[in-house]
């Protein structure tokens, strides 16, 4: 089944985001995923409002990351979610932005044993049990939480590199693709598979979702606008190996990285181009979106997570997302990976 | 004469398209932080029930719209063609 899923990056005031997510609920949305940046407003109180305005959309952080937040406090965070929404959450977790993490002086070190440790510390805590774990990154001692949690908290991991792929369908109840195009996709999904067979998992049963950053209008250009920004980050952070895969040159990358961790945004954002928009996001007037959503899911994506900013003018995108882009992809529900 | 009274004379045939006008004003505003949290909250209340477009949520959706776009408020109701209430808005503000 293809579900649908909505991300919001907690920069607008709270209210606005909330009005969104109950908006994304009523159109039929499946998930709302909220981003969580030390520079934007905190995910989960951002999450805990939208949660007391919706009554059925599951919703998580998407994604949190370790270095930042410790895989405790995490758990802590999800678990009180499930209490004022129970069965709703989920976790997605990461190993964070590299930009980010430099402004506060963090080193993305070891990144495949912190999510490792952490899904475990996570996952165990959550379920309610004590956890003793002497780990490479994170040591912890009989922690428990002091309050029960009602249902479990299925735990996506955000993963872009072949690694993080394998490990996410290794260890993960779900696996966030960080990816638009179809050519990463298609090539993520043989580490995917790598991981569920490591550990004898069903390919079909894995929940894979494809978390494209998003921007639909009624024609390119608007569209195009909207979604500079958020390009400009992916640029930013992407592997080597993936910026040579869309002929995107490395040291125009290094240059908008730089540019963006000096909060240089006029030069960063005016070296997105056209081929950058292609590459790392979907992007434009609906029936380019309806076309490379369905080459998601002929990849066996279950799960299209439509990423801030979503379009030019959010509510109207909302809505065409509902009106152009649903009925394409309900139809399309249970045909792939059969 | 108040916000609430003002949106009683709203005419019904009106309150789909007002109700999606002043959402769009509010959303909209460059002034969105000048929002009282409360009003916010009310307004959510009434968008997850479906009710903006109903005396009581344009009485909500007017009142925050008028704190954020007076003059915008004004001009959606002379485009709406409601003089009488262009006429009550000004005296309030």
């Amino acid at each position: 089944m293809v579900e649908f899923g909505i991300e919001f990056v907690p920069r607008d005031l709270y209210w606005k985001t909330t009005f969104y997510a109950i908006q994304a609920e009523k159109i039929g949305f499946d998930y709302l995923w909220i981003t969580d940046h030390f520079n934007n407003r905190n995910v989960y109180v951002s999450l805990a409002i939208a949660s007391a305005y919706t009554e059925r959309i599951k919703f998580g952080p998407g994604v949190t990351n370790p270095y930042l937040v410790h895989p405790v406090v995490t758990a802590q965070a999800v678990a009180t979610l499930d209490e004022i929404a129970p069965g709703r959450v989920v976790c997605g977790l990461g190993a964070g932005d590299k930009t980010t993490l430099q402004m506060v002086n963090l080193e993305q070190r070891k990144p495949l044993s912190t999510i490792r440790e952490s899904v475990r510390i996570i996952r165990e805590i959550t379920s309610g049990r004590a956890l003793e774990m002497q780990g490479t990154i994170f040591k912890v001692s009989g922690t428990k939480l002091n309050f029960k949690i009602a249902n479990p908290i299925p735990i996506f991991i955000g993963a872009q590199g072949p690694k993080m792929l394998t490990l996410a369908a290794e260890i993960g109840d779900g696996v966030l693709i960080n990816a638009s195009h179809p050519k990463d996709v298609e090539n993520a999904m043989k580490f995917i598979r790598q991981g569920a067979e490591k550990v004898g998992k069903k390919f079909e049963d894995l929940n894979i979702v494809a978390y494209t950053s998003f921007s639909i209008a009624s024609n390119y250009d608007k569209a195009f606008k909207a979604v500079v920004p958020v390009v400009a980050y992916i640029v930013a952070g992407s592997p080597e190996i993936i910026l040579k895969r869309h002929g995107i040159p490395v040291e125009l990358a290094s240059k908008i990285r730089n540019a963006i961790v000096h909060g240089l945004w006029k030069e960063a954002f005016s070296s997105v181009d056209d081929n950058m928009a292609e590459a790392f996001s979907i992007c434009g007037a609906p029936e380019i979106c309806i076309g490379k959503i369905g080459k998601l899911v002929e990849l066996g994506v279950n799960q299209i997570v439509v990423g801030s900013p979503i379009g030019p003018n959010m509510r109207k995108s909302i809505n065409m997302i509902a009106s152009e882009v649903f009925p394409h992809f309900k139809e399309a529900v249970g045909e792939k990976r059969t | 004469m108040t916000l609430e009274k003002i949106a009683r004379n709203i005419p019904a045939s009106l309150w789909d398209e007002a109700s999606e006008k002043l959402i769009d004003i509010t959303l909209g505003s460059r002034n969105a932080s000048k929002m009282p949290s409360d009003l916010a909250k009310t307004i959510l209340y009434y968008w997850q029930r479906d009710q903006l477009a109903t005396e009581v949520g344009l009485h909500r959706l007017l009142e925050a719209s008028m704190i954020l776009e007076p003059e915008k408020t004004v001009s959606l109701m002379k485009e709406l063609g409601l003089s009488e209430i262009v006429v009550m808005l000004k005296e309030t503000s």
